[in-house]
């Protein structure tokens, strides 16, 4: 398998902790953010798994989840339900504060992007009895999770003071060593902080603002 | 309208009795109360969990990679062409049709539920093409029509004319 990586891109990260984690064997080359991997689309694109010849998949999350089916942890239907949630609903608000936070230094504006999605995140893991997002150990929905919010929470003054859970569930998956590889090599590395920049910048600027997701369990 | 898609994917998948639904959000999420477990909320999800529950896993993908692509095309129909602004469409477009261009479905040969949720999906834009738009993406217009025919799939929703015979040289657009 070969596995295209570029640094500053958070999606890259999850899929790098996701490696780290399940021990899958791949090959990585870090390529260019403008390199144009997958010949059928237009633009380039990256993370991008290659698991056999003329096969590609670019969609992060479908990545991920076939990593960790790959080493014997099937998605169950609350992994999937914390994937779908993280590219539909967690991605936009993200990029919003993204834009806000590292383009135009706008921490509170950021703030308010994401408060929908945190206030989520805390109410759903205040009545989650287990360590992690679905079980007491990480998975697949962990690492998503965790890799999209890392360019933002790993600054700890950014998350509301009500929102203990987040912040305790946060720092038990930066603590895993596999977590910390993949920060170490895609954002903290020097230059890391520049390459984040110029991965925001290269993202269409958001267009919806969507404040309002609700809890579901 | 996730709603309606997952009344017909229901239908398409030999359901008797139709599933309750909420919803919540501005976005719309669908929420599926099972009487086993918590709720299920999201397209995907319960599009997925709905597959499950209809005993066909073949329509997931038969081995991991197979399975990683329908999860992929399934996440690209949701972040990609859900909501997709005007001026992104085209390039939503192009990338399915090339992605077409050597395969019968979306994950190779097989007919799985990538193919149904995209074709639910595209109904929309497909039913505003013109007949040279139609040309140009002669790949996605193949795979469209294939779906529409595949038994139980298209249900009330209005049947897309695709040429079989191109009207117009290639390469002349």
């Amino acid at each position: 398998m070969k596995l295209y990586l570029s640094e500053g891109n958070p999606q890259c990260m999850k899929v790098l902790a996701a490696v780290e984690l399940t021990g899958a064997k791949c090959d990585i080359h870090h390529a260019h953010p403008e390199e144009r991997i997958v010949p059928t689309l237009s633009r380039p694109v990256l993370p991008v798994l290659q698991p056999s010849v003329g096969v590609h998949l670019f969609m992060p999350n479908a990545i991920c989840r076939y990593l960790f089916e790959l080493s014997g942890q099937e998605a169950s239907s609350q992994t999937d339900q914390w994937l779908e949630w993280e590219a539909t609903e967690l991605q936009p608000a993200l990029m919003q504060a993204l834009h806000l936070s590292v383009l135009q230094a706008k921490r509170t504006e950021a703030a308010e992007a994401l408060e929908g999605p945190l206030r989520f995140l805390e109410q759903s893991l205040s009545k989650k009895p287990t360590a992690f997002l679905t079980a007491e150990t990480a998975t697949v929905a962990d690492i998503v999770l965790w890799g999209a919010l890392y360019p933002i929470l790993s600054d700890a003054s950014f998350l509301p003071g009500d929102s203990q859970h987040v912040a305790a569930w946060f720092e038990r998956v930066t603590a895993l060593p596999a977590c910390q590889a993949a920060a170490g090599s895609i954002l903290n590395e020097k230059g890391g902080k520049a390459a984040l920049r110029g991965f925001v910048q290269r993202q269409p600027v958001p267009h919806t603002q969507r404040r309002d997701a609700q809890p579901c369990s | 309208m996730a709603l309606k898609e997952l009344s017909s994917l229901e239908k398409a998948l030999g359901f008797k009795k139709p599933n309750k639904y909420s919803t919540q959000g501005s976005s719309k999420t669908p929420v599926l109360q099972s009487n086993s477990g918590p709720p299920l909320c999201g397209l995907l999800t319960i599009a997925t969990h709905l597959v499950r529950e209809a005993q066909r896993p073949e329509l997931l993908g038969v081995s991991a990679e197979q399975r990683a692509v329908v999860q992929q095309w399934l996440e690209y129909r949701a972040t990609r062409l859900d909501g997709c602004p005007k001026e992104e469409v085209r390039s939503v477009l192009k990338d399915l049709n090339q992605h077409l261009e050597d395969k019968v479905y979306l994950a190779g040969d097989a007919f799985t539920l990538a193919d149904m949720l995209m074709y639910y999906g595209i109904h929309h834009l497909m039913v505003g093409l013109s007949i040279q738009e139609k040309e140009t993406y002669v790949n996605i217009s193949r795979w469209f029509d294939h779906v529409q025919h595949y038994p139980g799939i298209r249900q009330h929703l209005p049947l897309v004319v695709v040429l079989r015979n191109r009207l117009y040289p290639s390469g002349q657009h």
